[in-house]
C-alpha cells in the first residue's frame, strides 16, 4: 500500500519538495536570470485595470463586428491584425527600444482574455505572433538580431509564427525530423512543420514574414530565423477545414535544402530546449487565458439569455437545471481565472502552466456548452455566438500541448519532486 | 497654447441603475463608471490642437480619488499632466463651475475644453457657468475646432444646423459628439501615464465659499416601456390616442 500522503507530518516526506531540487536540470536556476518579462513585477492594479478597459473599447468597436464572418469564411483579416500595433499590443512584452510596450505577463493574459472574448480565432494569431514569435525573440536572440527583427514585429509591418510541430510529430517533439547541417556560411534545412498558426498570410500562399523554427543539428535541435526570401522555403498548404479558430491560418510549411545565413542562427547551435524553456511559460498561460476569454464570453451570453427567454410562463432562469449551468460554469471560470492569474502574477512555472491550461482548457469548452444548453436550438446557430467559441475551445486541449501531454508533465515533476507543498507555502 | 480638459467621472452608459434605499441617490455599488464622453471627444480634440499647435494639455476632475483612474485614462491618451480636487459630496452646476474657474485663475490656460454636458445628470450648465465666471467669451456644442492666432473658430451644431463663430482667447469651448473619435489609449501610453504628475488637492484647501444652490430631493426610474399594439386603422390609432393615452 502506499502510504497515506499528506495526513502523515510533513517531515516523513522524502527530500524536501521545494524549488531548491527541481527534477529538470534543464531548468537549472543559473538559466533564470535572463532580460524576461517573468521578472517584470513592475504593473500597478490600476494600469491593470486601464489596459483591460481600453481592450473592451477596442474589441467591441473594432473586433466583434466581423467575428462571424472571418469564421465563416476562414479568413485571417490582416488589416485587422495591423489594428493591434496602433495600440502597441503586437510587441506587448518587447522591450521598449525596439518598439514593444514591456508590459508584464498579467497584461498579456488580460489581452488575450479580452480577444478572445470576442474572437478566440484572431487572438490564436495574435498569440502565435506577439508571444511565439516575438517574445521568443525578445527573450532569446543577441542584440542585433533583435535590432532587426523586433522594431517591424512590433510595429506590425511583419507578421511572425513559430514552427515546431511536423505532420509526424507534435506532442514527441524531440523526435522532430527537420534538420539542419552548416555548409560554409549557411545552414542547409530540409523538412516539414505543420500546423503553423500564422505560416501562411493569404489566399496567394504568402508566407509569414518571421519564421521562428526549430530543426535538428544532430541529436540537439537549433533555433533559426528564417525570412520568405530564403530559397528552399515554401508554404505546402494553407490547411483549410479546421474545426474552431478559423480566424487564424494555418499552414504547413516545406525545407528543400533551403539556405539560411549563419548570422539566423539564435544562439548557439543545441541551443532550443533553454529556448523552449524560457519562453514556454507565457506560450501556455496564454493560452490558458483564450479559455477564459471563451469562459467570460459564454457565461455572459447564458446570463443574458437566461433572463430573457420565457418558458412556461417565466424567464427560464427560474428553473433550477439552468441556474445550475449559470452557478457552475461561474464557479469553474473564477477557480481558472484565480489560477491563471496567480501564475502570471508570482507563480510562473513550467509546473504551473501546464496547470493553468489543464484546468482552464476544458473549463472553456465546458461553460461553451452550458452556453449552448441554456440557449436551446439557438445555442446550436453562429448567430448566437456560443457555437463558435465551443468549436474554439477545443482547440485549446490541443494545441501548445494535448491535455494528455500536460498530465504528462505534472505527473512527471510531482513525482520526481516527491511530493507538493504550495498550498502550504502560500499561505 | 496651454490647455485644460475637465473630465467628470460617471456611470457607465450601458449600465443597469438602481436607486439607493435613501431614495435620493444613485447606488454606486458594483457600477462600471466611466469618463463622461463628452470629456473624452474634448480630450481628443485637446490633443490633436497640441499636435497641431504645441504646448499642454493639463486634465482636470473633481470628485471621489477614484478620478484618479479617469485623469489617467486621459494621460494614456497623452495628456501631459492631470488635477483632480477631492471631494466626497458631489457638486451641484454652480458649485462645479466656482471650483474650475479657480483652477482656471491658477493656470491660466488659453482653452478651457469640456463636454457640452456630463451623461449623467446632463445639466448641459457648467461650462457656461465657467464661461461667465471667468468673464470669457465661449463656443459650445463643437462639429469642428480651428485655432488661427489668438482665435478659436468653431462651427458648432445648433438646433436649425450648423453656426460658425470665432472667439478670442482664453475661452470656453465644448465638444459636441461628432467632432471626433477619440483614440484608444495605447500601451505604451499606459505605462508613461504613471509617471506623469498627477496634482491631488482636497477642496477644502482651495479657500473657496462653495455655495450648492441644488439639492436632489428624490430619484425615479424612468417608467418601464410596455410592448407596442399594433391596430387595425387609423381610425382606432386616432380614437386611443383620444381616448385611452389621452395625448390628442
Ligand atoms: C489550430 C492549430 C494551431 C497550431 N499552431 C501551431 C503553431 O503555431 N506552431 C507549432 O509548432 N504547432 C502548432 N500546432 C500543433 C500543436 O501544438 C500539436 O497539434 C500538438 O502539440 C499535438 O501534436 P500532434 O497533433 O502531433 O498530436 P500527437 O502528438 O500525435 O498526439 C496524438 C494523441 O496522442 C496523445 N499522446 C501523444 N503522446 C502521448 C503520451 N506520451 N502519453 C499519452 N498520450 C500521448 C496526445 O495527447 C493526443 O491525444 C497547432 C495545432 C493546431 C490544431
Amino acid at each position: 500500500m502506499p502510504a497515506k500522503a499528506g495526513i502523515h507530518p510533513r517531515v516523513v516526506m522524502p527530500a524536501k519538495a521545494g524549488i531548491q531540487n527541481r527534477p529538470q536540470d534543464i531548468l537549472d536556476t543559473s538559466l533564470r536570470w535572463y532580460d524576461n518579462i517573468l521578472e517584470r513585477f513592475g504593473m500597478s492594479s490600476a494600469e491593470h485595470r486601464l489596459l483591460r478597459q481600453t481592450l473592451q473599447n477596442f474589441v467591441a468597436k473594432e473586433i466583434e463586428p466581423g467575428a462571424l464572418e472571418r469564421d465563416q469564411k476562414e479568413h485571417f483579416d490582416l488589416n485587422l491584425f495591423r489594428k493591434l500595433a496602433d495600440l502597441g499590443l503586437l510587441g506587448i512584452t518587447a522591450p521598449e527600444i525596439y518598439g514593444g510596450s514591456e508590459m508584464d505577463a498579467v497584461a498579456a493574459v488580460i489581452t488575450h482574455e479580452e480577444l478572445a472574448y470576442s474572437d478566440p480565432g484572431l487572438c490564436l494569431a495574435y498569440l502565435a505572433h506577439a508571444m511565439l514569435c516575438v517574445n521568443n525573440l525578445a527573450v532569446n536572440a543577441s542584440e542585433s538580431q533583435k535590432k532587426t527583427y523586433l522594431p517591424k514585429l512590433c510595429s506590425g509591418e511583419w507578421v511572425g509564427c513559430m514552427a515546431m510541430s511536423e505532420p509526424d510529430v507534435g506532442t514527441d517533439i524531440l523526435g522532430m525530423k527537420t534538420s539542419a547541417k552548416r555548409i560554409d556560411n549557411h545552414y542547409v534545412i530540409n523538412g516539414r512543420k505543420m500546423w503553423i498558426t500564422n505560416g501562411v498570410l493569404d489566399a496567394s500562399g504568402k508566407p509569414a514574414d518571421i519564421t521562428y523554427l526549430y530543426a535538428k543539428t544532430g541529436e540537439q535541435i537549433s533555433t533559426f530565423i528564417v525570412t520568405p526570401d530564403c530559397e528552399g522555403f515554401s508554404v505546402g498548404q494553407k490547411i483549410m477545414g479546421k474545426t474552431g479558430m478559423r480566424a487564424s491560418s494555418t499552414a504547413e510549411l516545406v525545407f528543400e535544402n533551403a539556405k539560411v545565413p549563419v548570422e539566423n542562427l539564435v544562439g548557439e547551435e543545441g541551443d532550443s530546449i533553454k529556448h523552449m524553456m524560457r519562453n514556454l511559460e507565457i506560450e501556455r498561460v496564454t493560452l490558458a487565458a483564450i479559455g477564459l476569454g471563451i469562459g467570460k464570453r459564454c457565461l455572459d451570453i447564458m446570463i443574458g439569455y437566461a433572463n430573457e427567454r420565457k418558458a412556461f410562463g417565466k424567464p427560464i432562469a427560474a428553473f433550477g437545471q439552468i441556474q445550475q449551468h449559470i452557478a457552475n460554469s461561474y464557479a469553474e471560470y473564477q477557480a481558472a481565472s484565480a489560477y491563471v492569474y496567480q501564475t502570471a502574477q508570482s507563480d510562473m512555472s513550467r509546473l504551473n502552466s501546464d496547470g493553468v491550461k489543464l484546468i482552464a482548457a476544458p473549463m472553456a469548452k465546458k461553460v461553451a456548452d452550458s452556453a449552448m444548453q441554456v440557449l436551446g436550438g439557438n445555442g446550436y446557430v453562429s448567430e448566437y455566438v456560443a457555437e463558435r467559441l465551443w468549436r474554439d475551445a477545443k482547440l485549446l486541449e490541443i494545441g501548445g500541448g494535448t491535455l494528455e501531454a500536460h498530465q504528462k508533465n505534472i505527473s512527471a515533476d510531482l513525482l520526481k519532486r516527491g511530493g507538493f507543498e504550495s498550498c502550504g507555502d502560500r499561505f | 497654447m496651454k490647455i485644460l480638459v475637465t473630465i467628470k467621472r460617471v456611470t457607465d452608459y450601458e449600465a443597469k441603475l438602481q436607486i439607493d434605499s435613501s431614495g435620493n441617490k444613485i447606488k454606486l455599488d458594483g457600477v462600471n463608471m466611466i469618463a463622461n464622453p463628452f470629456d473624452e471627444i474634448a480630450v481628443e480634440e485637446a490633443l490633436r490642437l497640441k499636435e497641431k499647435h504645441d504646448g499642454e494639455v493639463c486634465v482636470l476632475s473633481i470628485g471621489t480619488a477614484d478620478a484618479t483612474q479617469q485623469i489617467r485614462a486621459a494621460m494614456a491618451m497623452g495628456a501631459d499632466r492631470g488635477i483632480l480636487v477631492k471631494t466626497d459630496n458631489p457638486l451641484d452646476c454652480t458649485a462645479l463651475s466656482q471650483v474650475i474657474a479657480h483652477v482656471a485663475g491658477e493656470e491660466k490656460p488659453d482653452l478651457v475644453f469640456m463636454g457640452k454636458q456630463a451623461i449623467d445628470d446632463d445639466s448641459h450648465q457648467v461650462a457656461e457657468m465657467v464661461a461667465e465666471r471667468m468673464g470669457a467669451p465661449q463656443a459650445t456644442q463643437a462639429y469642428k475646432v480651428s485655432v488661427e492666432g489668438d482665435w478659436v473658430t468653431v462651427v458648432r451644431e445648433a438646433d436649425g444646423g450648423l453656426e460658425t463663430v470665432s472667439v478670442k482667447m482664453p475661452c470656453v469651448v465644448t465638444s459636441d459628439l461628432r467632432l471626433n473619435e477619440p483614440r484608444y489609449a495605447s500601451l505604451p501610453g499606459i505605462m508613461k501615464a504613471k509617471k506623469k504628475p498627477l496634482d491631488e488637492r482636497e477642496l477644502s484647501t482651495l479657500g473657496l465659499s462653495i455655495k450648492q444652490s441644488m439639492t436632489i430631493q428624490k430619484l425615479e426610474l424612468p417608467p418601464t416601456k410596455t410592448t407596442g399594439e399594433m391596430v387595425p386603422d387609423v381610425q382606432t390609432l386616432v380614437s386611443k390616442l383620444h381616448d385611452v393615452e389621452k395625448v390628442l
